[in-house]
């Protein structure tokens, strides 16, 4: 039955149909399968598989990594709210657009992503300074602070990553979180991330969220 | 190539197409021009003159009087074809030989049928042309008084384009009419590299400001040139410009508020754009008696040009659930409720202007407008009737939906088998009427953001889509726009096309409006009291709608399906 359902749901998610994997995970219930399973099961791993066919796959765009992070962030909501036990959490990170940036969309994959990963997500909304990232993430205890910026002047101007790099310099808290930014004018340049003071970036949100669990699991090692 | 350059063969439709497909009783003929380089076709209204045929497109014809036959600068020569009768003008103006060569004044000529005449003397190039009249409303009924000083301009001051009217303000006419682009252009596309080069250097600003000020005192005197007869004596019997813009246009303008601009946390607040210059610009534009009103944008991401769309619509004269879109560069919707007006911007509209598609095009000769379904075959229809250079919105709208129609792209706006880099060719002689996977994204979101804009601000007002009575597309996207095809992937709400009004030049109409009223004004600022504006960056919700619009599906059918599914999971 798991393969029949896994099976379902990943076409679902391909053809980012919304109801149709709503669909699927209902019968799944149903039958009896527990919401634990539904995520551990069935939404990691056809996160897991999006992410390895990013790369493979040029058709998918823009529209469809909206859409396919939708689905699995509202199913596992869903599904939270079924366990029995509250799960176990990879990590924690604070997200939110750079200072001076409303483009808010970008981390909207991320997060998306993330929630499914079972990662806690805290989003700082947008146009978010760079005193809050810090503040934010010491107070919540956070691993990766990850900075979201669709211009050139906001990617790499002195309000945004970069002054976040600076801060943390300052307060002598380098080793203690991972900076990550995302975002379009990143991807024109693949070494801007290292102008704007980051640790690492991602050309997707997708692969993104991928890259925030490895640096959380870095800063967990550390 | 053994045809005669600079030939212009004028024929009417009626003999290309079956007379059931006549559009009575403004039948419209077709006009082909041949240029040094290349081939233009226009539709040429009955009645029309070729002069002002000819002003609506690149080639047009010398001229100093209006079209009186006056002047007799727009000589053409005529080699054959179904034409009206020399008039007295051109009996006036035209030696016996010259008219014996096939020698007629543009403005005096009119067609009958087919016909051909060759430019041999065309105006030099302008970027400046007529707005189609179609696109234009007509004088309002009530005038100012006013005993001299009897002229007025109408400006739409937009990101790409200019637009401007003069009129008589007294008698209500409208002397003429001038479109082109804004030269700030060279300085970004995009609004905030503009903004951003205006922030960095003073100089930079004052310099925009003053290509701005030029561009529209250059399509006045273009006007003044062609269709009056006299320059700087008329400039001076100009008593207003009215100007309406997008909120950065007029920051950019006047050199104000461009700061505010920038930083995002403004953008909500009110900006001040009223000019501190202003004698300046009367030398600049030779206009000593010329008032200047830029009525106040309503906010950062809401210009002017929303209340004079507003205004010319009549917007708040209609019923509860009247929605407004205005499709452009940036799109804005407006929804009003009975009580107010609720207002937002959106980065919806560079998909449907061309921008970011692969074979994206302005609505332009060449531009693909409609696509039909044709027994299996897409059938492509251009502006002109010329070969297919590329697709305007509403032919890319057509184009998808059809897709979607016919199984080739899915609602995920993935294609059902993967056409490659190159994309999907409606006709495959034609590599540019390819439609790629890239376009079908690009056109996603912004449908998308449109639709949830739309869904956003009846949210607001406590509505639903069924609540909606009048739909106002304004924006020359809409003009050609098939609806039902626009329903059908979600762009527009389902409702009856009766409910639906296309309305072109909405902004300058409205500013029009303004300039013919004794209080424009106090018109616009009526308006603006009743004004909500929400930025949707900021908006709850917003970004959830907008993920739900992105599949190419009608508006609404997702709400019954999610209602559905939602009720079981839960």
């Amino acid at each position: 039955m798991l393969n029949r359902i896994v099976k379902a749901y990943n076409e679902a998610v391909f053809e980012t149909d919304k109801e149709a994997a709503f669909e699927v995970v209902n019968a799944a219930l149903a039958n009896g399968m527990t919401a634990e399973d539904i995520v551990f099961k069935v939404v990691i791993p056809a996160i897991e598989e999006m992410m390895s066919n990013i790369t493979k796959d040029p058709d998918a765009n823009l529209a469809q990594h909206f859409m396919t992070a939708q689905i699995a962030a509202e199913v596992t909501e869903k599904m939270l709210t079924k366990f029995k036990h509250p799960p176990e959490i990879v990590g924690r990170v604070v997200i939110g657009t750079a200072h001076g940036d409303l483009h808010s969309l970008g981390k909207r994959i991320v997060m998306g992503c993330l929630k499914a990963m079972m990662v806690d997500v805290i989003d700082l909304g947008v146009n978010v300074p760079a005193e809050k990232f810090v503040d934010e993430a010491l107070a919540r205890d956070a691993q990766v602070i990850a900075v979201s910026a669709m211009m050139v002047h906001t990617a790499t101007g002195e309000g945004g990553a970069r002054k976040v790099r600076q801060i943390l310099k300052e307060r002598g808290l380098e080793n203690r979180f991972r900076l990550i930014v995302g975002g379009a004018p990143y991807r024109f340049d693949d070494r801007l991330f290292l102008a704007a003071g980051a640790d690492a970036w991602a050309p997707d949100g997708v692969s993104a969220s991928r890259v925030i669990v490895d640096l959380i699991k870095e800063v967990k090692a550390s | 190539m053994h045809r005669q350059l600079n030939a212009i063969e004028i024929f009417t439709q009626t003999q290309t197409i079956p007379s059931d497909h006549v559009r009575k009783p403004t039948a419209m003929a077709c006009l082909i021009v041949h240029s040094t380089t290349e081939q233009h076709r226009i539709n040429v209204a009955d009645g029309q003159s070729v002069r002002d045929a000819l002003d609506i497109t690149e080639m047009r014809v010398r001229a100093a009087c209006g079209g009186t036959g006056t002047c007799g600068a727009c000589v053409v020569r005529l080699v054959g074809g179904e034409v009206t009768a020399p008039t007295v003008a051109e009996y006036m103006k035209l030696s016996p030989d010259e008219r014996a060569a096939g020698a007629r004044l543009a403005c005096q000529l009119r067609l009958m049928g087919a016909a051909e005449i060759v430019l041999d003397q065309p105006a030099p190039p302008s970027q400046w042309k007529s707005i189609p009249p179609e696109n234009l409303i007509a004088a309002p009924g009530s005038l100012p008084s006013l005993a001299e000083l009897i002229y007025g301009v109408a400006v739409d001051l937009g990101t790409t384009h200019i637009r401007v009217a003069l009129w008589d303000r007294r008698h209500g006419k409208r002397i003429a009419t001038r479109h082109g682009p804004n030269p700030q252009g060279a300085f970004g596309a995009d609004v905030l590299n503009r903004l951003e080069a205006a922030r960095a250097r003073p100089e930079r600003a004052a310099e925009l400001a003053k290509l701005a000020r030029s561009a529209i005192v250059q399509a006045v005197r273009d006007i003044l040139a062609r269709d009056v007869g006299e320059v700087t004596p008329m400039l001076a019997q100009i008593s207003q410009v009215f100007v309406v813009g997008n909120t950065a246009m007029l920051a950019l303008l006047t050199s104000r508020g461009i700061n505010d601009l920038v930083n995002p946390a403004h953008w909500q607040s009110r900006i001040d754009c009223v000019p501190k210059d202003l004698a300046e610009w009367h030398a600049q534009w030779y206009m000593p008696n010329a008032e200047i009103v830029l009525p106040e944008p309503v906010a950062g991401f809401v210009g002017s040009d929303l209340t004079a769309d507003l205004l010319a619509t009549g917007l708040t004269d209609g019923p509860p659930g009247s929605l407004l879109l205005d499709v452009g560069t940036n799109t804005e919707v407006a929804l009003w409720d009975g009580r107010t007006l609720h207002v937002t911007s959106v980065p919806g509209g560079p998909a449907f202007e061309g921008v970011g598609i692969r074979y994206g095009m302005p609505a332009e000769p060449g531009a693909i407008s409609s696509v039909r379904d044709a027994a299996g075959n897409y059938a492509c229809e251009t502006i002109g009737g010329s070969e297919a250079r590329g697709f305007c919105g509403s032919g890319l709208t057509d184009a998808i939906a059809l897709l979607v129609a016919n199984g080739i792209v899915k609602q995920s706006g993935r294609f059902e088998v993967s056409p490659g880099p190159d994309g999907f060719s409606l006709d495959p002689a034609n590599p540019r009427t390819a439609i790629t996977g890239n376009d079908v994204d690009a056109f996603q979101r912004a449908k998308a953001a449109t639709a949830a804009a739309m869904e956003q601000l009846l949210a607001q007002a406590q509505m639903a889509w069924s609540d909606l009575r009048r739909l106002c597309v304004c924006g020359a996207f809409g003009r050609t726009l098939n609806l039902q095809n626009a329903q059908a992937i979600g762009l527009l709400p389902p409702i009856n096309p009766a409910m639906i009004e296309l309305h072109a030049d909405a902004s300058l109409a409205g500013c029009e409006m303004a300039l013919l009223s004794s209080d424009g004004a106090g018109r616009f600022a009526a308006l603006a009291a009743r004004i909500k504006a929400t930025n949707l960056s900021l908006a709850a919700g917003f970004e959830n709608r907008y993920i739900d619009h992105l599949r190419l599906r009608p508006i609404g059918s997702h709400a019954e399906h999610e209602r559905i599914s939602s009720c079981l999971i839960a």
